[in-house]
């Protein structure tokens, strides 16, 4: 390899999301002010800075306050929210694992006669869900509506394309960034008086800093999600204001939430959370949100209508549980990836943002003073601001919320219920386990629907064709088979290739890799195979049993990174090697 | 060799190749369903003109290349973040419609006039490069009439290689039928080179490009000319294709079953 | 009633190309006045070769420097031929020589132009593709003079007998503005290299599966060569290939030598013609196959059974090893021949 190139700048930013958003977009109009204005540089891993992020429904104070005249129509796929409702779904199919109490919730509201479509709306809505007066927006139309306020001022620049590999640390500083290797050329080093790490909670960079400078006491990254969501053309006749939004529980499974947001244009967003405390090995997103949007309530909606686009990505669910340190030496983290993430509310892309206002700030107050950015005045000008605001409370009161989850829904639903109502003072209490020590054997979680022996058969199957065994096992305990049209209901790999479909960019090495080769040997639950979103991941049908990555499939949602079912050591880092890589969806909108 | 050159390419933008179009009756004609939202990209072969342009460049010290783009602003922004960090350029930029279904003539019109205004452009080293063709209106035609209006008559289209002689002679390789080139040599400058994929593979990104370029087409961008396309085209229709075959999947045969089968559909009349 | 001036150039043979007397017989479908206007080193033979094609007359540039193909004396011929017939529509084959001229042409008449004209009606609609084969248009122009080039399999060939014809030979001066550029020759493809054959019957793709690891973990891309050169050799077939493919040398991997971006189809790459298309090892995604438009059977070998194969772009998808499949299928073949 040739020599490695570096540069300097004087803040080196990474990943584009909603939080270098809001720290660029309040850093930037300051900046003029300076003689010599400092160069601000932003790396973007996706192909485009609007490619492979998401939709969200979200009150944007954050978003308010830095466009306090913000005209929601310049956006597109962008709406004000005008109508929340709450839902409980019962199960139409009867395929549904319900434990005891779910099916006596599930059998008195039959008997109430509450049900309509198999759906029963919550006479309200808890306060701390609303979203009145927020945003539905498309995060990837709003990232490059974002984006080009800000190149366009030309005070700085942002750079989709180019993963960033690692920080560089000197001692306890981070003193700027190494961007990936591409086509045997070695990355370039960028050294800057100040790196800004948002790429999230499954980007190299954070949890580099994380393993070599270390977390905080109590910190736990342990409850993820994975959102998967479609973008959907509402068929003719069904007429729904933009800005209506919907909530739901209880369906396909109790553990997996879902969402029903309506855009302008006669779209709309359709999406499920599937989380690590639901202990099915066999975890597939995109089965489930397929069964979701077939509920009699939501096909109301959709049937007739077309599959634009889909997509999927991870959502530590840990929060503020999840925050590391907050800064360092020449570094500070922002957004997902520093546990700004409400888990109680449901709301990320708010608080990410402002996490990043709150840093813009700081940084200008550090230039004005011509301070440099160490741990001590970082902590000053940014942590005091962040500890001192609504997302230090709201974070906290939020903290424990979800916990009651790991012992099941109903317990779960209560002690969010409590958390909201209390402020966080009352939660039900319960260890927060990872995913390689909660889920079971295929064997055991489908003992009461499936023999062991058949299993055995599936398994065979599945590895002869080199397929994953979700959709089996779930077609074999009672799932009814997915009827494909074409248009709405589509194959995994159809919808690879909808509105944009995935791709690798050229030049970059794998950059998902199998650590410890003889534990995938001897790993028969493969939890990455089936949970993979892109099915990218797949068992290996050419003998070994270690799987195989295809990165022209990898939509980098980082599911596999915390689905592993083996830890390799005691932090809790798992056998999947989760690297910067490049490509990835081609879609703007999902 | 002491030669420098100035290198135009007018190079347009396209929906990144990955996505679905659908055309859709808009007020002016015919557009791309989502125009406005689908990804874009640099027209890929006029992008191989802008890496021809950038080898030649680095080749000839003192040489410069200029991109004129004409492309609605906030999208050619958009593909800027990606070419500005592989070739060193200054862009000159003209804020318009970029979609297919526009007349190749008014667009020539409106390059040639934004090229005109490059101040100091010398005909003696001027190379105007482009795609030989679009992905989008796929004609073929927008840079002979831009370099009619220039007043170059040494055009080559197709090309896939360019030579600089030691008399600064320009030996150009262009497709002709047949899977062959035609060679021709050119005195010097002034000529059009429309090229087709050429002999260099995509550059890798680099950092320092992209800030370097950044300087510059930041400020392009702010100042690009609004400008404004008539058209004489009127469209009786515009439709996709019907696409969609019966595929037959042939999944648990023998690889002799297979190849038989192969064998005897290829060896058919 | 329009004027149409069917334009021509002269093969190296003083002869007329298919796609030149398709668009001849295209011409002579819109009905109207018809002028013929020929260029070449010498256009008698071209001349009386369309003797009886209905031309109220034939007008001719010809001289040595018109026998080559170029744009500043190609355009100058053209335009005094168009000139001279006062025409009110000029139609053409879109041969590499006129694509590269006539729009310039156009531009100096002050006429609209309309390339790559796929089909064309008797009131002048004019059907082209859009997006590279991906959306199709028609349309209409009120212009004149409006010029339009035809692409190859538009129409049938113009088969009428030979006679003797009259030409008018239209002057154009031959300034040293004009001779600028010499035209040395045409060259071959390297003789390792493997190009598109427009005439073979069938199209072979390789893709880039060709070039990876297979079931041993290894490459063999010198078996996966030989596979594919026997193919071409005894199914005398063209050769194209992905993109991939000929892009996979710009990341330091094994590559096929006798490939080179002359053979990509696809978005960027050409879009041949023939009756049938076997890609192997090929994804089958949206930009590889818009240059597939105009190949007529397709069939695919992948280990893929949800490539892009299987989605409607082929007639019938093989799923198993191309390696096995073409080493028997050449087998096969030798034995038939």
């Amino acid at each position: 390899m040739e020599e490695r190139p570096s540069m300097e700048v004087d803040i080196v930013c990474v990943g584009f999301g909603p939080a270098m958003g809001g720290f660029l977009t309040t850093l930037t109009p300051a900046l003029a002010e300076f003689p010599e204005a400092p160069q601000v540089i932003c790396y973007e891993r996706a192909d485009g800075v609007g490619f492979g992020v998401s939709g969200v429904v979200t009150r944007a104070r954050g978003i308010r306050q830095s466009f306090p005249d913000l005209d929601v129509s310049q956006i597109p796929m962008a709406a004000t929210v005008k109508q929340e409702k709450v839902l409980y779904l019962l199960d139409p199919v009867g395929a549904s694992r319900r434990s005891k109490p779910v099916k006596a919730l599930d059998a008195a509201l039959r008997t109430a006669g509450h049900s309509d479509r198999f759906a029963v709306e919550l006479p309200y809505t808890p306060e701390f869900l609303h979203k009145t007066n927020g945003l539905i927006l498309s995060i990837g139309q709003f990232n490059q509506w974002v984006s080009e306020q800000l190149m366009m001022t030309g005070m700085v620049q942002v750079w989709p394309g180019m993963p960033v590999a690692e920080p560089l640390i000197e001692d306890d500083a981070v003193t700027g960034v190494r961007l990936a290797d591409q086509g045997g050329m070695p990355g370039m080093d960028i050294r800057a008086k100040l790196t800004v790490v948002g790429d999230g909670p499954v980007g190299p960079v954070g949890r580099k800093i994380d393993e070599v400078l270390g977390t905080p006491p109590g910190f736990e990254r342990n409850e993820w999600a994975v959102g998967s969501k479609m973008v959907i053309e509402l068929p003719d006749g069904v007429d729904l204001e933009p800005g209506f939004v919907l909530h739901t529980m209880g369906y396909p499974e109790p553990e997996i939430f879902g969402f029903f947001y309506v855009h302008p244009d006669r779209l709309a967003s359709a999406g499920i959370f599937v989380p690590s405390w639901f202990d099915n090995p066999v975890r597939t997103s995109y089965r489930y949100l397929q069964h979701f949007i077939q509920h009699p309530y939501m096909e109301q909606f959709v049937k007739g209508g077309r599959l634009r686009s889909w997509g999927a990505k991870s959502l530590m669910e840990s929060g503020r549980r999840g925050e590391p340190f907050l800064c360092g030496h020449g570094y500070a983290r922002i957004g997902e990836g520093s546990g700004s993430t409400n888990v109680l509310t449901g709301s990320g892309v708010d608080e990410a943002w402002t996490t990043g206002i709150q840093l813009a700030e700081g940084v200008i107050e550090l230039l004005r003073e011509k301070a440099p950015f160490t741990r001590d005045n970082l902590d000053r000008a940014y942590v005091t601001r962040r500890r001192s605001s609504w997302i230090e409370t709201e974070g906290r009161a939020a903290e424990h919320a979800r916990n009651g989850f790991q012992k099941g829904f109903i317990r779960g639903l209560v002690g969010m219920g409590l958390a909201g109502v209390t402020k966080g003072n009352i939660v039900v209490h319960a260890e927060v386990k990872p995913t390689h020590e909660r889920v079971g054997t295929i064997e055991d979680y489908f003992s009461d629907r499936i023999p062991r022996e058949e299993i055995a058969k599936i398994r065979e199957q599945a590895k002869a064709d080199g397929t994953p065994l979700h959709d089996l096992l779930m077609d074999r305990s009672g799932w009814p088979p997915i009827e494909y049209d074409g248009q709405l209901l589509v194959t995994h790999q159809d919808a690879l290739l909808m509105g944009g479909k995935v791709q690798a960019s050229g030049g970059f090495e794998d950059h998902v890799r199998f650590l410890r080769q003889e534990l995938c040997e001897d790993c028969v639950t493969q939890i990455c195979v089936e949970v993979c979103s892109g099915e990218a991941i797949a068992p290996n049908k050419d003998g070994g049993n270690v799987p195989v990555f295809d990165k022209e499939k990898c939509v980098h949602c980082g599911a596999c990174m915390w689905n592993c079912a083996h830890a390799v050591d005691a932090s809790g880092r798992t056998n999947i090697e989760f690297a910067a890589g490049g490509g990835g969806l081609h879609s703007a909108e999902n | 060799m002491a030669n420098s050159y100035q290198v135009v390419v007018c190079g347009g933008i396209v929906p990144d190749p990955l996505q679905t179009l659908e055309p859709v009756a808009g007020p002016a004609g015919p557009a791309l369903k989502n125009e406005m939202m689908l990804p874009a990209v640099l027209d890929p072969w006029a992008g191989h003109a802008l890496y021809e342009a950038a080898a030649l460049a680095r080749k000839f010290p003192g040489s410069k290349v200029y991109l004129v783009s004409l492309a609605p602003k906030a999208k050619l922004q958009q593909v800027m973040m990606t070419i500005a960090q592989r070739v060193p350029l200054e862009l000159v930029a003209l804020d318009g419609p970029g979609g297919g279904f526009t007349d190749s003539a008014e667009t020539a019109a409106a390059l040639a006039g934004a090229i005109q205004g490059i101040a100091g452009l010398d005909r003696s080293k001027l190379l105007l490069f482009g795609g030989w063709e679009s992905a989008s209106r796929g004609a073929g035609s927008t840079m002979q009439m831009v370099a009619e209006r220039l007043g170059i008559v040494d055009q080559f289209q197709g090309v896939d290689e360019l030579q600089i002689g030691e008399d600064g002679s320009l030996r150009i390789l262009e497709r002709v039928e047949g899977g062959q080139h035609q060679v021709s040599v050119c005195d010097a400058p002034p000529a059009l080179l429309g090229w087709a994929t050429g002999n260099l593979g995509e550059p890798a990104n680099n950092a320092q490009v992209g800030m370097q370029n950044m300087r510059t087409i930041m400020p392009s961008l702010q100042k690009a000319k609004p400008t404004q396309l008539k058209s004489g085209i009127a469209f009786a229709s515009v439709a996709l294709p019907k696409l969609q075959r019966e595929t037959r999947i042939v999944k648990d045969a023998s690889v002799d079953e297979i190849a038989k089968e192969i064998a005897d559909w290829a060896a058919a009349e | 009633m329009e004027t149409i001036l069917f334009l021509a150039h002269t093969e190296a043979d003083g002869g007329l190309a298919k796609a030149t007397l398709e668009a001849l017989e295209a011409a002579r479908a819109l009905g109207g006045v018809l002028i013929a206007g020929l260029v070449g080193a010498s256009v008698e033979a071209a001349a009386n070769s369309i003797a009886g094609c209905g031309a109220s007359k034939i007008l001719g540039v010809a001289g040595e420097a018109f026998g080559e193909s170029r744009y500043s004396t190609d355009a100058a011929a053209a335009e005094a031929i168009a000139q001279a017939a006062n025409a009110t529509v000029i139609v053409a084959a879109h041969t590499s020589r006129w694509a590269r001229a006539l729009p310039g042409v156009a531009q100096r008449l002050g006429a609209a132009v309309d390339t790559h004209v796929a089909a064309l009606s008797a009131d002048l609609k004019a059907t082209r593709w859009y997006y590279r084969q991906r959306i199709e248009g028609v349309i209409e122009r009120a212009a004149r003079p409006r010029v339009i080039l035809l692409d190859s399999g538009c129409a049938p060939a113009y088969a009428g007998a030979p006679g003797a014809a009259a030409v008018e030979l239209v002057n154009v001066e031959i300034t040293p503005a004009l001779q600028r550029t010499r035209v040395i020759g045409k060259q071959a493809p390297k003789a390792e290299q493997q190009t598109i054959r427009p005439d073979a019957a069938i199209l072979f793709v390789a893709g880039a599966g060709w070039t990876k690891k297979q079931k041993d973990g290894q490459t063999h891309v010198a078996d996966a060569g030989k596979l594919i050169l026997d193919f071409i050799g005894s199914a005398n077939s063209s050769l194209g290939s992905s993109k991939s493919l000929v892009d996979l040398s710009g990341e330091g991997q094994a590559v096929l030598p006798f490939l080179s971006h002359l053979n990509q189809v696809g978005q960027t790459g050409s879009t041949p013609r023939h009756p049938k298309g076997l890609a192997t090892c090929c994804h089958g995604e949206e930009p590889h196959v818009v240059g597939w438009r105009f190949i007529k059977e397709r069939r695919a070998v992948n280990l893929d059974a949800n490539c892009g194969w299987a989605r409607g772009k082929a007639d019938v998808l093989y799923v198993a090893d191309a390696f096995a499949v073409i080493a028997k299928v050449n087998e096969l073949l030798k034995a038939k021949s």
